[in-house]
């Protein structure tokens, strides 16, 4: 019996066809608004001067960008920031994926699994007003914890060091169960008859770590590096609501900056140039991060 | 001789007859319905604040509503967002029909041409309130709110003064049966008798968050009273003036007697300090009276005391804000004039009594006459003596604000945290301030200074 033809058979274009719409989606939500920031940032562009229309200007917005000191020293605080909450939130998310991992525990294990997903679903802005609260002076849940341990009162928000600590701490709440998630898939990838081969055959669990697990856990460490570095590079409503880039400029990350000079300033002119070379950042970080630590499987 | 006489006698006669022609039409009813009625079934678009004046005029709109058919359809959004979100929707042709204008917005706004002057309204008379009466509102406000370059383009809606809330318990306490008048009393006499570190008591606290209350409610206040201002008559930093100095060393020297942390604190954190009897004394917007009279935010009750800002050496020259409502001159022309029927009615006299006692601050004169509202409301005196003498331009209202807002905020934040000192902080504000202005065109020429 022959099949009746339609017409929808496949054809040379249908992978074409089945591609297409997630194509368009993605020229639309990201490919003209990257170019048009990047027609953008070769022009003035100010919205609070529409006035004086928007002509080009050539590389003068990049210029300023790069000779902006306040550029520099945000990027460096964010850097800072990435350095100081991406060692603590992989230590962290491994030393929980490892407990996950192990055996037993049945309905605990599969209670903790779901509430790793609670903080990744909080929203931002949420993290940032909890974090003021915890952190308050007065009532927060931080300094309760530090007179429990005989510390006097903290001044986390209202001290450049404290702030700075106090929207770190939010980070690493939030993002830990992300890595931890991650190494979790990681080691579930690792075949049950060589983890046990290698069980029987040492118990030193770091030897187990390091020799058996780790090849599966070194692409999901590279993709949570580029993930997070992208975050970071972004990260706003959190530390906005939590400090508003203060007190001073101790939390003024170079995301709270763009802002600034796009939403407050109305510079667009500038801002996407800002943010167009962070974009050429995320994408050198990315390379180098795949360069560095991503390790095909044997 | 005799024929200039005749002429200014002649012009007088013509201008008292005119007065009193006038006359009537000022007792005149107005029939919102009927000047309203082309416009029904009109929806109007408008960004409120999550502020007494705001729930206390929504309290009202279904008395407007049902009066017009007009729809007033409101958004509430976080005051940090106002702006942007307006602008956004001027330059994108967007929804708004009202503009919610703070006042020192009103010269970005204008200069856009994204808000429409009143003139262009009150010449039609058949949908202005022959009430309207503009005299009627306190002229400080609507000079600084609602006027630009000479034209008004809005009507005073929100309005604040800066006041001295203390606590009258805790002053008594410590042997003072009045508030401080002067700023050097505050700081020498009555400040470092209700500070008691050891107890987490503190003798006063200024809201001083990174932001708009860091270079408005914190910056600027503490410049004036002493002489200081941001910018002297040529538009360039006033900030090394001995006055100005005075006036950030003078922020220094009370830092001692407020809470750690005040860096962090914006207005919600400081009303609630003076609320719950940490700190004796704030300085704060009149429209926090109703969170402090309520006991389910305030637990000071009875001890609440209110008076106007202490005086510095150039005198009292208190924090002056609030906002206009204008008539968005994107929207079509159907919608604009129903728009001016809305902001009339909401700064009217003829709702100000309602408005008040739903929360709201109204900046008619005649409101704040009436003995029942005088007794009720103990802000009230202080406000409106507050309203006498002020700076319209206590933070500068033209379109390079926001820029420098920004730069005074961060250097600001540094001075009180001793990064940098009072004078290094200044320096480094004068300069970037001065690069801004010069951006805008200030030093050419091509802009007139006004601020």
């Amino acid at each position: 019996m022959t099949r009746p033809s339609t017409g929808l058979a496949y054809g040379r274009w249908t992978p074409f066809w089945f591609l297409a719409p997630a194509v368009l989606a993605l020229a639309l939500i990201g490919l003209y608004p990257t170019l048009f920031a990047l027609a953008t940032s070769f022009r003035q562009y100010n919205l609070t001067r529409t006035r004086d229309g928007f002509p080009f200007v050539g590389f003068d917005n990049y210029v300023t960008v790069l000779t902006d000191p306040t550029f520099w020293q945000t990027l460096g605080r964010t850097g800072l920031f990435f350095l100081c909450v991406m060692p603590v939130e992989v230590a962290l998310g491994l030393a929980a994926a490892l407990l996950l991992h192990q055996t037993g525990l049945g309905m605990l294990r599969a209670l903790a699994r779901v509430s790793l997903v609670i903080p990744l679903a909080t929203t931002y802005a949420v993290v940032g007003l909890l974090g003021r609260l915890i952190f308050n002076r007065d009532f927060g849940v931080a300094n309760a914890g530090a007179a429990a341990l005989g510390f006097g009162p903290i001044d986390w928000l209202g001290s450049p060091t404290g702030a700075f600590t106090a929207i770190a701490a939010m980070d690493v709440w939030q993002w830990t169960p992300f890595c931890a998630l991650i190494f979790l898939s990681g080691l579930s990838m690792v075949p049950v008859e060589i983890e046990e081969a290698a069980r029987l055959e040492t118990g030193s669990k770091w030897a187990l770590l390091s020799h058996v697990q780790s090849p599966y856990l070194w692409p999901g460490l590279t993709a949570m590096l580029i993930l997070r570095s992208a975050d970071v590079l972004k990260l706003f409503d959190s530390v906005f609501t939590m400090t508003r880039g203060g007190p001073g400029a101790a939390t003024e990350l170079i995301s709270i900056y763009i802002q600034r000079v796009g939403f407050r300033v109305f510079d667009m002119g500038v801002a996407s140039a800002q943010a167009l070379l962070l974009l050429v950042l995320t994408i050198v970080l990315a390379r180098l991060y795949i360069r560095f630590f991503y390790r095909e499987i044997d | 001789m005799l024929s200039l006489l005749r002429h200014v006698s002649a012009a007088a006669i013509l201008m008292a007859t005119a007065t009193f022609a006038a006359a009537p039409a000022v007792a005149e009813t107005w029939d919102i319905a009927k000047a309203a009625a082309p416009y029904k079934g009109t929806q109007l678009n408008v960004i409120f604040l999550d502020r007494p004046g705001y729930r206390a005029i929504i309290k009202l709109l279904p008395d407007f509503e049902k009066a017009t058919g007009i729809k007033v359809n409101y958004e509430i959004v976080p005051y940090e967002n106002t702006r942007q979100k307006e602008v956004l929707n001027f330059n994108g042709q967007g929804d708004l029909s009202i503009a919610l204008v703070d006042l020192v917005w009103i010269g970005e706004f204008a200069e856009n041409g994204w808000i429409a002057p009143i003139d262009k309204f009150q010449s039609d008379a058949s949908i202005t309130d022959p009430n309207l009466n503009l005299k009627g509102f306190f002229p400080l406000l609507l000079d600084a709110f609602g006027s630009w370059g000479g034209k008004v383009y809005g009507l005073p809606f929100d309005n604040y003064s800066g006041l001295l809330f203390y606590n009258k318990c805790e002053l008594k306490a410590a042997g003072f049966d009045k508030p401080p008048a002067t700023w050097a009393e505050l700081k020498d006499v009555y400040a470092p008798k209700l500070t008691d570190k050891a107890k987490n008591q503190y003798g006063y606290a200024l809201q001083s968050l990174r932001g708009e209350t860091q270079s408005a409610d914190s910056f600027m206040r503490v410049l004036w009273p002493q002489g200081g201002s941001l910018l002297d008559k040529t538009f360039h930093s006033n900030l090394m003036s001995k006055e100005s100095q005075a006036g950030l060393t003078f922020r220094q020297d009370m830092m001692k007697y407020m809470p750690p942390g005040v860096v962090s604190w914006d207005h919600a954190e400081a009303v609630n300090g003076f609320a719950q009897g940490q700190v004796a004394m704030i300085t704060e917007w009149s429209a926090f009276y109703p969170t402090l009279t309520d006991p389910k935010t305030s637990k000071i009750g009875d001890c609440l005391g209110v008076a106007p800002e202490p005086a510095g050496p150039a005198g009292r020259l208190p924090a002056l804000g609030g906002f206009s409502l204008s008539v968005a001159s994107g929207a079509p022309e159907k919608v604009q004039k129903a728009a001016w029927i809305f902001i009339q009615w909401a700064t009217s006299d003829a709702i100000a009594k309602d408005y008040v006692e739903a929360g709201g601050v109204s900046g008619r004169t005649a409101i704040y006459e009436d003995p029942a509202i005088k007794a009720k409301y103990s802000f009230v005196e202080p406000m409106v003596a507050s309203w006498q003498k002020g700076v319209p331009e206590f933070r500068p209202r033209f379109p390079a604000w926001p820029a420098i807002s920004e730069v005074v905020a961060e250097f600001g934040s540094k001075i009180m945290l001793g990064e940098v000192s009072a004078e290094q902080g200044s320096k480094e504000i004068g300069t970037r301030m001065e690069t801004i202005l010069k951006k805008e065109g200030y030093y050419d020429g091509k802009k007139p200074l006004l601020q």
